[in-house]
């Protein structure tokens, strides 16, 4: 899983032996232990595990939202406050968090909008994309011009991802994105990222606590158990692109399905 | 058949006019019995309130006295409200910025705001003699601690989640103020500035009381010591007004500021 520095061409994320510690009213909280990950460059590989087992703090570790104790995190070889000035990493939270006084189309343009310095560098591995041809792709073009408050939470979700997209970062981070939405718009939500992911193909970290969501997206599952918060397998999703909803109802589905809950439960049971 | 599909509707139409003047008869005739009321004490107690007619003979003789007294405290009102309201905003963004600020200019502000306003009012005559000055620094005192608190509370209630974005971004200070805090802090700035807006008027007439023959202030205390009870009167309903309709303005204008 991991490689020495010499080989680390097309490694977009690289991680090593990096530890956080929370602190709060005297107790502190053990939220990473000793963790090392590679991720290749234009692979989705998925963060999952229980509530508590550090995958969430990971993900802002990795996008300089938070800073580490102990360890190296190199995003294309270099720090993440770099890539971040170039605008190279995209950020999609829990909640949409759209911007309710700017249209759809214009929280999809917003990475346009700020930080135009680093517009001028040279050297960006950054290809910003339309944001209409995005808010098309994701069925939402004939709400191009309305505001947030006047979507569904789905579409919501969904404008956030063309947000994402549109700013066209070569590395992708998506914290939990579907977790507040009803089963039916999860779905079809996760179906319209898969299909845009396909055809992007940009590298993807996605953090999720749900076995099935994982596998659908993934090419990696990287399992994680908690206290203190370790990586305790990685599995490859080994099924074939594109991915639809009726690769869901296959046996070989189920079956990594399961092998991802076993993973984790065994890591879990050795853990306690 | 036919009977059945017009009736409905008409019945229906009337329930809901119905229901909307039953709306509007409550309010009026509670001001109708309100009027009585005064009008009979007006009556018997000629020393305590005018008639209402008194008040309208007064007003429909000298309209242009009135006026004058209006737009006298109207303009260091608004002049006042504007200077008042710009530092009270310029200082919470400082204050969202720079911690220390904040630490330096709460105490000063909370200061300002629990000294009595008309306290200060005769010490700003003796400052500034017999201008608008004192006036207009009054109404400023008076709606500055409002619009400080609710801006500063504006600026820093943001979306967490929408900072994240902002910050992996490396948005600047800038881009975080102009797109993101600004738009946030708007719903509370328009509640400061309806609270600022009512208390502009307040702080222009009190501030009148003292040090100036112009205003409606000063037309208040010259019918105290005249005894003019149409004119006293007159003066504190048009003030209402002024009053109410400058929270109109704030209304009016907030909805189309914020659109979302």
């Amino acid at each position: 899983m991991t490689t020495s520095p010499a080989d680390r061409h097309g490694i977009a994320v690289a991680v090593r032996g990096v530890e956080k510690h929370f602190t709060t009213r005297g107790s502190s909280l053990h939220a990473l232990s000793g963790i090392d990950l590679d991720v290749p460059e234009g692979r989705f590989v998925t963060l999952f595990g229980p509530s508590g087992c550090g995958k969430s703090t990971l993900l802002r570790i990795l996008a300089g939202l938070e800073a580490s104790d102990a360890g190296e995190v190199e995003l294309y070889g270099q720090p993440p406050a770099a890539a971040s000035a170039r605008k190279e990493i995209a950020w999609i939270p829990q909640t949409p968090a759209l911007l309710p006084w700017r249209t759809v189309r214009e929280n999809a343009r917003l990475s346009a909008d700020v930080n135009r310095t680093a517009d001028r560098l040279g050297g960006s591995q950054r290809v910003p994309l339309d944001p209409d041809e995005l808010l098309a792709a994701l069925g939402l073009e004939a709400f191009a011009d309305a505001r947030p408050d006047q979507l569904s939470g789905g579409m919501r979700q969904r404008a956030s991802i063309a947000r994402g997209f549109a700013q066209g970062a070569p590395l992708m981070l998506m914290d939990e994105p579907f977790s507040a939405l009803d089963e039916l718009s999860r779905e079809a939500a996760q179906l319209t990222l898969v299909e845009l992911w396909e055809r992007y193909r940009k590298t993807v970290v996605f953090v999720t606590h749900s076995a099935a969501e994982a596998v659908l997206l993934s090419d990696q599952v990287v399992v994680m158990t908690p206290r203190p918060g370790r990586i305790h397998a990685v599995v490859d999703i080994d099924l074939p692109r594109p991915r639809s909803s009726r690769l869901e109802e296959t046996d070989e589905f189920a079956a990594l399905v399961t092998h991802v809950k076993h993973t984790l439960r065994s890591g879990w049971q050795a853990a306690e | 058949m036919s009977a059945l599909t017009t009736t409905t509707p008409r019945r229906a139409d009337r329930t809901s006019t119905g229901r909307r003047l039953g709306e509007l008869a409550a309010p009026l005739v509670f001001f109708v019995l309100l009027a009585l009321a005064w009008q009979w004490t007006a009556y018997h107690n000629r020393s305590l309130i005018p008639p209402i007619q008194a008040m309208v003979t007064d007003l429909s003789s000298r309209p242009d006295y009135y006026l004058a007294q209006l737009w006298e405290t109207l303009q260091s009102a608004l002049i006042g409200l504007v200077i008042g309201v710009s530092i009270a905003f310029a200082l919470a963004v400082g204050i969202v910025h720079v911690r220390a600020l904040r630490t330096a200019v709460m105490p000063v502000a909370l200061l300002i705001n629990v000294t009595p306003i008309v306290a200060i009012s005769p010490a700003l005559i003796v400052a500034f003699g017999f201008t608008r000055t004192p006036h207009i620094i009054v109404v400023a005192i008076v709606v500055f601690f409002p619009m400080l608190i609710n801006a500063t509370v504006g600026l820093s209630s943001v979306d967490p989640q929408a900072m994240d974005v902002f910050r992996t971004l490396s948005a600047t200070k800038g881009d975080v103020l102009l797109r993101l805090r600004l738009p946030s802090s708007l719903p509370f700035v328009f509640a400061g500035l309806r609270l600022s807006a009512s208390t502009a008027m307040l702080g222009a007439i009190i501030s009148e009381f003292t040090g100036t023959s112009k205003g409606m202030g000063a037309s208040i205390m010259l019918a105290t010591s005249y005894l003019n009870l149409a004119q006293m009167w007159s003066m504190i309903f048009l003030s209402a007004l002024t009053s109410l309709a400058l929270l109109g303005l704030v209304a009016v204008a907030e909805r189309m500021v914020i659109r979302w």
